[in-house]
């Protein structure tokens, strides 16, 4: 390099950040963009030389201190570069390299990662190893947004040391989730491998296990629900030439002949009205977006799955579109200074007439809600505007985010609920309507309002009602819902384990280790055998209330009131009697866990009902003659049918559960190495496949 | 013993998922019974043509009927 002299070094979370604070620290804001061996890095000019290069996310990780990977308890760890623990992160040793050569002509150096565990530990651990022990003179940048004003005032205030409590919290969380993953996942993986002589990964975690028992306990509710009957009476009334829709007073009936003899009495006759009831309502402005808030929301809208929303909110983030996401405060103090951010609004032709509106008022005060974030404040757009095109879900949060904000500084809304009795027959039916008097905050939230106006013509009692078709509906009680990944976040929140930054990744985890599928949640029977497993011979580490005190007690090391030795010692003290206790059954446990995996990879192989002879399963078979792949009826081999279809013979395959568009017949995708993959249809008559050969 | 319906390990009849779906199909229907006064084994049939009924609960309905045959 031939730029020599001294300078300080700034070390940011991921690429896109080093370029935004390059940016705002320049005094001509354009910074030089260098790279050495592909490792981007930016100079900039200020006070002083500055470079700011930025890690990739995580560059070390705790490993075992020494030894293989096949047996346990391993209570005995290291930090180490991330390229000796995982075969795909080669790309991290030049990376590391590179930082460490920047490091050595630096006088003075700055963390800049991301205010939370995971940033704060990012940047320490870069500072500490790879720039060779340089965290203890270290200054520290803190901002929520990378907009240029905010990050100028952090450099201008740098904390004069790293924060060492969020530090050493995230330190403890990663060894001790470290500490069950590894043992918990080896002893359920060698049981099974020593048993079938077979290896498959399984594993679990601290978070991963008590998440999945959640989940099975609900299966369990659904899968020995068994429906109750009971009817709902329904009829229509003609008032004032208008037809409407009431309901019995009884919500449920409980038996047949008791609704049969309501609608009896009440067909055909005329009705009464005996009370009109009003009530007005206030409906308060919605709080400011926490993390799992906004992913709530926007799986309740655009059906985007936490990991999506937390992605997308991120891309904003570095755009400087919105503030930090990954928070749990539900405040926004004044700093963030309301006026400013409303002002640039006001710039986008959408939200022109809403902010203008809201800057007119004398005061602006937001409809906070109670959750805090020591280290950031709600979700909140920056105000400004996007620099480049948008893709679609990011205009969509971005969207869902500005018109959050400034709906909690609305006014309550103001809605009315009218309930009209009519007495038939000695029978009280129920008319209701619903209206919204002053709409208030709900105008700037417009698009993502659910509520339907019933509205009803002014009714005055005594009234006679004329009553239309009475009808007798038989009804079942529902099983309990299945969770979905929103609902499931929520459930994990409510019980706090876990954290803003981890709960998506540990659904997702869930998914790709087989032990749940669908959107609406089904555990398989992988998934319910792990659990089974687990709570029969550990039930601690699935232990809903244990989790959640490792987690408080975590959160207390951030405030300086608790050690990471403790909460180590005691992570030890949960799993040496869990290990000992599945190492004990170990061959009982490789059996039931050995059959999980058979029977979840038969169940990967199958297409779906046959419906030729309609009793057995299309799946795919092997040959016995050349060992060829096939799809084939599962009595195909019983003599019973012989229902088969070709298959292409390279690259692996799997049924994708999704239908033909043209012939509505299962697909199946095809991945080989190297290539992309690519779904097809195996019906040999699907007009796809004919429109496909006319083509070529 | 093994589970009447899956051949798992029983806790006397039935293993632990099908032995809680066999007390909720005794327990339902009595419920059953008040709201349309029917038999045992036209319950069951009821149960395992409904579409809300758990699928441990139509396997022990089913093994149910086949030990009534």
């Amino acid at each position: 390099m031939a730029w020599m002299e001294k300078y300080t070094l700034i070390i940011t979370e991921k690429p896109e950040a080093a370029q935004r604070i390059a940016q705002a620290l320049d005094y001509r804001g354009k910074p030089e963009k260098d790279a050495e061996r592909k490792v981007p890095y930016f100079r900039a000019h200020r006070d002083k030389e500055l470079i700011i290069v930025p890690a990739l996310g995580h560059l070390y990780t705790v490993v075992h201190e020494q030894g293989t990977r096949n047996y346990y308890p391993v209570f005995n760890f290291k930090w180490v570069p991330r390229y000796l623990a995982e075969r795909n992160a080669k790309n991290i040793r030049t990376w590391i390299e590179v930082i460490s050569r920047l490091a050595q002509n630096a006088e003075e150096f700055i963390h800049a990662c991301d205010y939370d565990l995971e940033g704060s530990l990012i940047g320490y651990c870069v500072l500490k190893y790879a720039c060779q022990g340089k965290e203890k003179n270290a200054k520290r940048m803190k901002f929520s947004t990378l907009t240029k004003e905010e990050l100028e005032k952090a450099y201008e205030g740098l904390l004069p040391q790293l924060d060492f409590e969020q530090i050493e919290a995230g330190t403890t969380r990663h060894e001790v989730d470290w500490l069950y993953g590894v043992n918990l996942s080896r002893a359920l993986t060698l049981a099974a491998k020593r048993w079938s002589g077979k290896y498959a990964t399984l594993s679990t975690g601290r978070v991963q296990g008590p998440t999945l028992k959640f989940l099975v306990e609900r299966e369990e509710g659904i899968q020995s629900f068994v429906p109750i009957p009971y009817w709902e009476v329904r009829t229509e009334v003609e008032l004032q030439g208008s037809v409407y829709e009431v309901e019995y007073e009884k919500k449920r009936i409980e038996s047949k002949a008791e609704a049969e003899a309501i609608v009896e009495a009440c067909q055909g006759k005329t009705g009464e009205i005996t009370e009109v009831e009003l009530k007005e309502f206030r409906q308060a402005p919605p709080v400011p977006f926490d993390l799992g808030s906004l992913q709530a929301e926007a799986y309740s809208f655009f059906g985007y799955t936490p990991r999506q929303t937390l992605n997308i909110a991120e891309r904003l983030y570095l755009q400087a579109l919105i503030s930090y996401p990954r928070t749990s405060s539900q405040k926004l103090p004044p700093v963030i200074n309301y006026r400013s951010i409303l002002s640039s609004l006001s710039r986008e032709r959408n939200y022109k007439e809403l902010a203008q509106g809201l800057l007119e008022r004398a005061e602006l005060k937001p409809n906070e809600g109670k959750k805090e974030d020591p280290a950031h404040p709600a979700v909140y757009p920056t105000g400004n505007l996007s620099e480049n095109p948008l893709s679609d879900p990011e205009k969509r949060i971005w969207d869902l985010v500005v018109r959050r904000f400034m709906a909690v500084f609305g006014e309550p809304a103001v809605k009315q609920s009218i309930r009209v009795n009519i007495e038939v027959n000695g029978h009280l039916f129920y008319l209701r309507g619903r209206r919204v008097l002053e709409d208030g905050w709900t105008r700037f939230y417009e698009p993502y309002i659910r509520s339907e106006e019933v509205l009803l013509p002014p009714l005055q009692k005594g009234e006679k009602a004329q009553l239309r078709k009475v009808v007798r509906e038989d009804k079942f009680t529902n099983p309990p819902a299945r969770y979905n990944p929103s609902s499931l976040l929520k459930k994990m929140e409510d019980e706090g384990i876990g954290t803003k930054a981890t709960r998506a990744d540990i659904i997702e985890t869930l998914y790709s280790r087989g032990y749940i599928a669908d959107r609406r949640i089904v555990v398989t029977s992988l998934g319910f055998d792990v659990t089974e497993v687990l709570n029969e011979y550990c039930p601690n580490v699935v232990s809903v209330e244990l989790t959640r005190d490792l987690e408080e007690k975590m959160e207390k090391i951030q405030n300086d009131r608790e050690k990471r030795e403790n909460v180590l010692l005691e992570a030890v003290d949960i799993l040496k009697p869990a290990l000992e206790g599945l190492k004990e059954r170990e061959e009982t446990i490789g059996e039931v866990l050995s059959d999980a995996i058979k029977r979840a990879k038969m169940q990967e192989r199958i297409i779906g009902r046959c419906l030729q002879c309609g009793t057995g399963n299309l799946m795919i078979l092997f040959s016995r003659k050349t060992g060829k792949r096939f799809i084939g009826c599962t009595n195909y081999f019983k003599g019973l049918c012989k229902n088969s279809f070709p298959l292409p013979q390279r690259g692996t395959l799997k049924p994708v559960q999704k239908n033909c568009n043209a012939c509505e017949w299962p697909l199946i995708e095809v991945r080989t190495k190297g290539g992309r993959p690519w779904r097809f249809c195996f019906n040999p008559n699907c007009p796809s496949r004919e429109a496909r050969e006319k083509r070529s | 013993m093994k589970c009447k319906v899956c051949g798992k390990e029983a806790i006397i009849v039935y293993c632990k998922s099908h032995e809680e779906a066999y007390e909720n199909l005794v327990k339902g229907y009595e419920e059953w019974k008040r709201a349309l006064n029917l038999s045992w084994k036209k319950y069951l049939n009821e149960v395992i043509k409904n579409e809300y009924s758990g699928s441990w609960v139509k396997e022990v309905a089913e093994q149910l009927l086949k030990g009534e045959e």
